[in-house]
């Protein structure tokens, strides 16, 4: 009948009202709380362009918010600065890791004072963090950066990996799923040589025209390191190779803009790096809420939805920069 | 003596303006006063340049320096991680091996800058760069770590609750160390050959033999650095001494020891070590950044000496320039 | 003690003296030449003329730091500030050339005059404050990496202007296929060279590093003298920031420091036959030094030697080089 129909109507839209209403307040942001997000170093533009989301975030979220890290990358400046955080009582210490190790004991000294720990992008030792926010699943990061290359030159390709240090654990887990996907997929790719341009730019220059120069065969270099990719793009530049020989790796869109519209990097996979930080303010203030458990899902307006597996949260697929989408993204 | 006069106004000054850091920084940084024994673990962080700040002056104290104190911490610190990691050695025996080793480096220092006549300066820089290569090399792609709670007490560990053990261990050698130079005949020496070398040299101080000496104890020192290091982060990294020359050499000059040798003692050099830890520590809990703190150190380096220099010359004048070129020139070596 | 004799030793020790430096530039020349022609029968890539550019591009900056680094070494002192004074260059340059548009050629005297200012503080606190040399580049070096940390705010520089990068890439004379910034290094050096034996201002420098008091006593200005020489060095570091920037491009904040420039600068300046007592330099050897270096790295990649050799291979250099120098010197 007609009221009962009513009746039903009504109640469903107000259980609607209700459910939508719980999702929207179910971050409670009722106290102000202090996060800090301290990133391998200050001054390289992937982590400022972290720094801005997790502005944009601590706005909405009620959290004050402190961007702060070494100078160099150094896990022991790291250290010195989670101790002066928890001196100084923050509510939750956000952080990407020069080494895993080194940071633990003194992150673990947070969490026994009761502060919220997440690390993001280069993570610590499991037990000294309450959560890590990984880029982007490694596999899949693997797949993009040798199809990228299949793509520019054939499967049977002969190719030089230029990293930035040989224990930069997230570099080498990088390259692990890059051997693996390679060898099952494009069995005829071979690496020649890798070499190490210590995170700096002109040192990656160097090593990219060393790479060029001693091995003359190879027609692509896979950098996984914002300042790698950059070195050898520009190496192949300097030595007019573009068309001939191309690389890939992760670095921030503004850092090879102008290499991509060169057509030296064709596709190059990242993620976005504002929404992660966006996410890691967002993941920071439910922690220091205690309102997210090691197997859970939440979700981020604007964001999605984002599970929770075993205190291990994957940002996002990777994101592939290419001449026709790299104007829309300025970081 | 003059040196020993100076000494005193320099360590007493040094002494005040520490205890007058210290109570600012717990009256004023809130944070910093963490309890009793919360605010004697602050030491902990700047401990390890303290060590190598020991037996850097003594080394200093010849008229010599060691840059590759950074890399025998970190190559010591590797050398033990891989002695228990990958042998099964038990950890103090490696503690034990490592320190040696560390002895040894520094002996193949002073071999090179006494038999090959290597200058001090260029002989260590050399040697740097080789001990980091080998670190380098020796750890290889995944650094060993976890040693364990009872390593773990050297670094961070406390005796009777509150004193932690860095401290104490830093205390006695501190100790130990202004007893060598102070009352035993090879510090007397050590500040013999700083003074003026020939002289020392004719008065029969066999001053390769003494100098090598000095060289092992740096060496000592900085592997001994690098195993605090390694207990304080649980874990080693080939470069992880390379942040402690330039401090250590700043605490060793704020300390009152001068660069060309034969003046200065221990006693300021341990104040300097917790005046610019406690600095630093102070500073970075008030918030301010990595950086502003790294250049005050340099500025606080610079003035130190200035002061230092404008107490003790004669004056400005250029008779007094003269007579400063003339002291500080060491006899061209033959 | 050879110490009253000021600058001019006798004729026959001159000569002897003379010939003794000329075979330290001679032995690096052949030296060099050597490697090339050992590596480059194993792999003839290493003698493409691509390769061979860019081993002598690579060691310019190291090459006129290792200029200034001889100067002061000549006066018994040591300028650690160096590579905070070329990384506050590149970055500061660098950043005016994509901001401003600022054009080299406006950027050029400038960044020297910038650097000079730096250097003559560190002449400063040596002559006047009577700072040891090594303490007072000690902190100026972080004084300077502090002042390019808090100009940059964070940012870095990942690309020049045309102009910058034509300035450090492109021939200067067409036709002739040198590019610029070798260029700049030899006419540094030429001048660097006529300064030393032909003004009487290189021999106050080498007579001040020799004894200070006798050239004193002898009427030089050792104040001034030091200044100048500080003052040369910075403006020649802050030239090598901006060579730097204009040939890769990028600058970071811990551009020169990071890379221990000024630890480098010191070998190839040692390496040169400079004695690091002072008193008697080795411009052509520095110079000549700085390529061999370049060389021998890029030549241990091209042996596929593993990476975490080279920093060895480089010290092991350092060493050999000194030795042998050392064993000449003590002979005087």
């Amino acid at each position: 009948m007609k009221s009962l129909k009513k009746a039903f109507l009504i109640s469903a839209g107000l259980g609607a009202m209700v459910v939508a209403a719980h999702a929207q307040t179910a971050i409670d942001t009722s106290k102000a709380i202090r996060v800090a997000m301290v990133p391998k170093l200050i001054g390289l533009s992937v982590f400022k362009a972290n720094e801005q989301g997790s502005m944009e975030a601590a706005k909405l979220l009620n959290i004050n918010f402190l961007y702060t890290g070494p100078v160099t990358a150094s896990a022991q400046g790291q250290v010195d600065i989670i101790n002066s955080l928890t001196a100084r009582k923050f509510d939750a210490i956000t952080v990407t890791s020069n080494n895993p190790t080194e940071l633990a004991p003194s992150l673990e000294r947070a969490m026994a004072k009761g502060i919220a720990v997440v690390s993001y992008d280069s993570d610590v030792a499991p037990d000294a963090r309450d959560f890590f926010i990984q880029d982007t699943a490694y596999p899949a990061m693997g797949k993009a950066l040798v199809d990228s290359v299949e793509a520019s030159t054939g499967p049977n390709a002969e190719v030089a990996i230029l990293s930035s240090t040989p224990d930069a654990t997230i570099q080498n887990a990088w390259l692990d799923a890059v051997k693996t996907y390679m060898a099952a997929t494009y069995p005829n790719m071979k690496v020649v040589t890798t070499q190490y341009g210590q995170s700096s730019p002109s040192q990656s220059l160097s090593a990219g025209l060393n790479i060029l120069h001693a091995y003359p065969q190879v027609t692509a270099i896979i950098a996984p390191d914002g300042a790698a990719e950059v070195g050898a793009a520009a190496a192949i530049e300097k030595l007019g190779l573009q068309g001939k020989v191309f690389t890939d790796g992760t670095s921030d869109p503004n850092s090879i803009r102008q290499y991509v519209k060169d057509g030296v990097i064709k596709a190059s996979p990242l993620w976005d790096e504002v929404g992660e930080g966006k996410l890691v303010m967002y993941v920071a203030r439910l922690a220091a809420n205690h309102a997210l458990k090691p197997n859970d899902t939440f979700t981020v307006p604007g964001l999605g939805t984002y599970t929770v597996n075993n205190k291990v949260i994957i940002f996002s697929e990777p994101l592939i920069f290419t001449a026709d989408n790299i104007d829309k993204y300025q970081f | 003596m003059k040196s020993l006069l100076f000494g005193g106004v320099w360590d007493r000054a040094l002494a005040l303006i520490l205890i007058a850091l210290f109570a600012g920084f717990c009256v004023f940084t809130p944070g910093f006063y963490n309890g009793f024994q919360g605010t004697l673990s602050i030491t902990e962080e700047f401990l390890p340049f303290g060590f190598v700040a020991l037996g850097l002056s003594v080394v200093i104290l010849t008229g010599g320096i060691d840059l590759s104190v950074g890399s025998i911490s970190g190559l010591a610190a590797v050398i033990m991680a891989i002695l228990v990691k990958s042998y099964g050695l038990n950890i103090w025996a490696a503690v034990v091996i490592a320190v040696a080793v560390g002895g040894v480096l520094g002996w193949v220092n002073g071999l090179i800058i006494t038999r090959l006549r290597v200058e001090p300066l260029i002989a260590t820089l050399a040697t740097n760069f080789i001990y980091s290569s080998v670190a380098v090399a020796l750890a290889g792609a995944s650094p060993p770590y976890g040693f364990g709670a009872a390593f773990g007490v050297l670094g961070t560990g406390a005796v009777v609750g509150w004193v932690p053990v860095q401290l104490l261990i830093f205390v006695v050698m501190a100790i130990g160390f202004s007893v060598l130079m102070t009352r035993t005949g090879f510090g007397r020496r050590i500040v013999m050959i700083g003074y003026n070398r020939d002289a020392a040299h004719y008065a029969g101080v066999s001053v390769a033999s003494v100098e090598r000496r000095a060289y092992v104890i740096s060496g000592l020192t900085a592997a001994f650095a690098g195993i605090i290091l390694a207990s304080y982060y649980d874990a080693v990294r080939p470069d992880m001494g390379d942040i402690l020359l330039l401090t250590s050499i700043t605490m060793v000059v704020l300390g009152g020891i001068s660069i060309f040798g034969g003046e200065g003692g221990i006693l300021g050099v341990t104040l300097a070590v917790m005046i610019l830890g406690v600095l630093r520590q102070g500073m970075l809990i008030a918030g301010f950044s990595d950086m502003v703190t790294t250049m005050l150190t340099g500025a606080i380096l610079l003035s130190s000496i200035a002061i230092k220099n404008l107490f003790s010359s004669r004056g400005f004048d250029l008779g007094a320039a003269v007579r400063r070129f003339t002291a500080l020139r060491r006899p061209a070596k033959s | 003690m050879s110490s009253t004799i000021a600058a001019m030793p006798e004729p026959g020790r001159r000569a002897k003296s003379r010939r003794r430096r000329e075979l330290r530039e001679v032995t690096l020349l052949i030296a060099t030449f050597a490697v090339i022609f050992g590596v480059g029968l194993l792999r003839p890539s290493f003698m493409s003329f691509s390769n061979l550019e860019f081993m002598v591009l690579s060691s310019v900056v190291l090459g006129l730091v290792g200029i200034s680094q001889t100067f002061v070494i000549m006066t018994r002192g040591i300028d650690l500030s160096v590579s905070a004074v070329l990384g506050l260059s590149a970055m500061v340059f660098g950043l005016l050339s994509t901001t401003n548009n600022m054009p080299v050629w406006q950027a050029l005297p400038l960044c020297m005059l910038v650097g000079a200012v730096l250097g003559c503080f560190n002449g400063f606190l040596v002559a006047w404050a009577k700072i040891p040399p090594i303490i007072a580049t000690l902190g100026t070096y972080s004084l300077y990496g502090g002042l390019t940390f808090i100009y940059s705010n964070g940012l870095q520089v990942d690309q020049v202007s045309q102009d910058f990068e034509n300035f450090g890439n492109a021939n200067l004379i067409p036709g002739l296929p040198i590019p610029t910034p070798v260029i700049a290094l030899l006419i540094v050096s030429v001048f660097a060279w006529f300064v030393l034996n032909h003004m009487k201002y290189g021999r106050n420098i080498l007579a001040i590093g020799n004894n200070a008091s006798a050239a004193y006593n002898a009427g030089i200005s050792v104040r001034r003298t030091l200044l100048g020489v500080y003052t040369i060095s910075g403006a020649l570091a802050a030239f090598a920031g901006l060579i730097f920037v204009a040939y890769t491009g990028s600058a970071t904040a811990t551009t020169g420091t990071g890379d221990h420039v000024e630890l480098q600068s010191i070998a190839v300046a040692l390496i040169g036959g400079t004695a690091i007592a002072g008193g008697r330099g080795n411009l052509a050897g520095t110079v000549i030094g700085s390529v061999f270096l370049s060389v021998v790295i890029t030549a241990l990649v091209f042996l596929q030697v593993p990476a975490i050799w080279y920093s060895a291979g480089e010290g092991a250099m350092i060493l050999i080089a000194v030795t042998l120098g050392a064993r000449q010197g003590a002979k005087s």
